[in-house]
């Protein structure tokens, strides 16, 4: 191949990557970009930046309660609302995965939660955290149990909106990993049977490593979507009882747009940005060294 | 030859006169002035703004008033921003009370007083305490439009059940304390609610006299810091507390449509008071199925009810537009805050009506006949003292104000101490105000 030849071959394909740059450009580099930009300034109150300031933005954050009971609540509530989404999910995938009649209407069932939006789902579980008509306190008033503010107590009120967020997300993670569970090839189990392996065994070797990569493609897809939770805190709480459920995405949302500190906002940006990125990476890590030693 | 000839100009005459009426239409519109007009309003509330645009435009043919929903206050406000002083900027903008301050040093305005004395527009007959939340250093920034104020909401029925006597015009906290341990005793549930909502807490603070923040509530100048850790301050923690504590309180929480879940309590008869805007009157009025008490804010005993802030919002006007379009704009808020308007605005929405001459109309005078509680709202503003406690405060950081209130009032709910979750309140209040004057250049 000539010089020219792989020059004009690289103009092309410049040419045809153009229109993404551009989007990508326009939509995801330039605000990312800006962003950074913002979180060394100190802005006015319609966020336009007046001087810059340096890591006063960050120094700022960390020293302030309510960043850091954001920040604390924010890892708390990724980690509980992953693990117990894709817990569920998955028994819930095992259960539905048997051949019998009507189980369809079960799938159905399990994977509802994905036709509902976060608003609808919100107003339907504010409903049922109501302190004297809901029908969490309804339950515990039958079985003589001590009333729970679900919405106003700083633990509990965590623990609905995990709920309610894991509920939200069932649907999705449980049709996914349905599908690799029936993709799994029968006559595995079949050679198992015969050699007379537990249902605990199957589920160990076969099951289990069979659906690896979908599992790690749920978790990441849950870890991001639970990062970037806002509905649900919106509605059921607004970030109270005194920031205890106020997630960061919530928290850069007030700062920007209601308390109009777009500096301070951005500064929570750049570490929420930090944050995944890390994440993805250890996911990322992990899942290589994983199909490595697989490899062997 | 001929004979076309005719038949031609017989059709051309035709199509001329068809067209001409249209041409001269088009004209007459264009000729009028468009003015666009902003709002936050939804459900009921968007229905009669749009009635009172529609009557408006029907009622002259100079200038056509569009109006444009932009979300609810908080959404529409950093929109104004984001065009203010550009000519994509709105002729009108409706705005929240607590958006004052930022509008009014924003650049992006005229202020109303310049342009009532060029259009010779008097204020005269619209309420002098409703004026004055919009009134900075004697200048009048906006134009009151909506305005409301918060009241003490009872069931009448259940306090006669429980053999308790209908409550004072101007209650106190331990009198609504005992109706409810009275309510509880005989229903064996928590009977009342005090939202954990900042506004609750400035209001009930204003009713004892006491400013939020210093230099007059941040209206002789720039408010630098919190006043409120004191004696009034605590007044308001510690009743929530003695609630709190006997059991008596029902707490909604702080999310989004908590005040939503408060009033749909009452009407379903699972709460017996609780305070709100007099703006739900209309709705109360509409979902309850018993008799309907309404009074002024509570206050403590030993102090004496100095009155409320007025809420709400008001119509701003953005700088640098034509004069013709700043003459339509008055022409439309003359039309928007005469007594007619502002009577039928009232009983359409139940917010006040701001024109001192609209409670001598008939329409206002039969609904006040036909429903009495419509009184109380308007006879607690008539008692309200004209003072810097009253005017409400003025700063950038209002919302984040509200939210340290809130989370004290939360907090105190959930058994935190008083006198330390004040303090916190206060510290962080005025943080924030320092952090906004830092941001705004004063």
């Amino acid at each position: 191949m000539t010089k020219t030849q792989t020059a004009h071959q690289n103009l092309l394909a410049l040419l045809l990557l153009l229109p993404s740059l551009i989007i990508l450009g326009i939509f995801v580099f330039y605000p990312m970009i800006k962003t950074f930009y913002l979180s060394t300034q100190l802005t006015d109150l319609v966020g336009n930046p007046i001087k810059f300031i340096g890591l006063k933005n960050f120094a700022n954050l960390i020293r302030s309660d309510s960043f850091i009971t954001s920040f604390t609540i924010t890892l708390i509530f990724v980690l509980f609302s992953t693990v117990l989404t894709l817990f569920i999910s998955y028994i819930m995938a095992i259960t539905a995965s048997q051949k019998m009649k009507g189980i369809a209407i079960f799938r159905t069932m399990f994977s509802s939660t994905m036709g509902v939006s976060v608003t609808v789902a919100s107003i339907l579980w504010l409903f049922m955290f109501n302190p004297q008509i809901g029908l969490f306190s309804k339950i515990l008033t039958i079985l003589h149990l001590p009333q729970i503010n679900w919405l106003s107590d700083p633990t509990w009120s965590l623990v609905a909106i995990i709920g309610t967020t894991v509920w939200m997300n069932l649907g999705f993670a449980f049709l996914v990993l349905l599908g690799a569970i029936q993709a799994i090839p029968q006559d595995l189990y079949q050679v198992a049977d015969l050699d007379g392996a537990s249902w605990w065994l199957r589920l160990r070797k076969i099951t289990l490593p069979a659906t690896r990569p979908t599992i790690f493609f749920v978790t990441v897809v849950t870890l991001i979507n639970a990062f970037q939770t806002f509905g649900q805190v919106d509605i059921l709480t607004s970030g109270g009882p005194d920031y205890h459920t106020n997630l960061l995405v919530y928290a850069i949302y007030q700062d920007a747009f209601v308390n109009h500190s777009v500096g301070r906002a951005s500064a929570q940006s750049v570490i929420l940005t930090l944050i995944i990125m890390l994440f993805t990476m250890i996911q990322f890590y992990v899942k290589n060294k994983r199909e490595g030693r697989n490899a062997k | 030859m001929f004979r076309n000839t005719t038949k031609y100009v017989a059709l051309a005459t035709i199509g001329l006169g068809a067209v001409l009426p249209l041409t001269q239409v088009h004209a007459a519109d264009t000729k009028r002035q468009n003015i666009v007009f902003w709002h936050s309003m939804t459900g009921q509330n968007a229905q009669a703004i749009d009635r009172v645009v529609n009557d408006y435009n029907a009622s002259q043919t100079k200038y056509k008033v569009i109006p444009e929903f932009q979300g609810q206050y908080v959404e529409a406000l950093p929109k104004f921003l984001s065009v203010g002083g550009t000519s994509k900027a709105p002729d009108l903008f409706q705005s929240n009370e607590i958006s004052t301050k930022q509008l009014s040093t924003s650049g992006m305005i005229e202020p109303m007083q310049t342009l009532i004395k060029k259009y010779n527009f008097s204020t005269k007959n619209l309420r002098k305490n409703i004026l004055n939340y919009y009134t900075i250093n004697g200048k009048l920034y906006s134009m009151p439009f909506n305005s409301s104020a918060p009241v003490l909401y009872y069931n009448k029925d259940a306090f006669k059940d429980a053999g308790i006597a209908d409550l004072p015009t101007s209650p106190t906290y331990e009198q609504v304390t005992d109706a409810a341990k009275k309510l509880k005793e005989k229903s064996g549930r928590a009977k009342l609610s005090i939202l954990p909502y900042g506004w609750t807490f400035e209001e009930l603070l204003a009713n004892q006299n006491q400013t939020l923040v210093n230099h007059g509530n941040g209206r002789k100048k720039t408010a630098t810091k919190a006043i409120f850790d004191n004696k009034a301050g605590k007044n308001i923690l510690n009743w929530i507390k003695t609630n709190a504590d006997a059991g008596t309180l029902v707490d909604y929480g702080t999310g989004a449509n908590a005040g939503d879940t408060e009033l749909s309590a009452f009407t379903s008869n699972q709460i017996d008071m609780f305070m709100n805007s007099s703006a739900s009157l209309g709705n109360i009025k509409k979902d309850a199925k018993f008799n309907v008490g309404v009074t002024y804010l509570p206050r403590p005993k030993n102090v004496k009810a100095n009155g409320v802030v007025i809420g709400g919002a008001s119509i701003w006007l953005s700088k640098g537009k034509s004069t013709k379009a700043q003459k339509g704009s008055f022409d439309f808020l003359k039309f928007a805050t005469s007594a007619k308007e502002q009577a039928q605005w009232s009983i359409d929405t139940g917010y006040f009506a701001i024109n001192n001459k609209s409670y001598d109309t008939k329409i206002l005078k039969d609904a006040f006949k036909n429903t009495p509680i419509l009184a109380a709202p308007v006879e607690q503003l008539k008692a309200t003292k004209i003072n810097a406690a009253s005017a409400g405060a003025l700063i950038t950081s209002m919302p984040k104000e509200r939210v340290n209130t809130q989370n004290a009032m939360e907090n105190v709910i959930n058994g935190k101490d008083v006198d330390s979750e004040l303090s916190k309140a206060v510290k962080q209040t005025t943080a924030d105000i320092k952090d906004a004057n830092e941001q705004s250049g004063e």
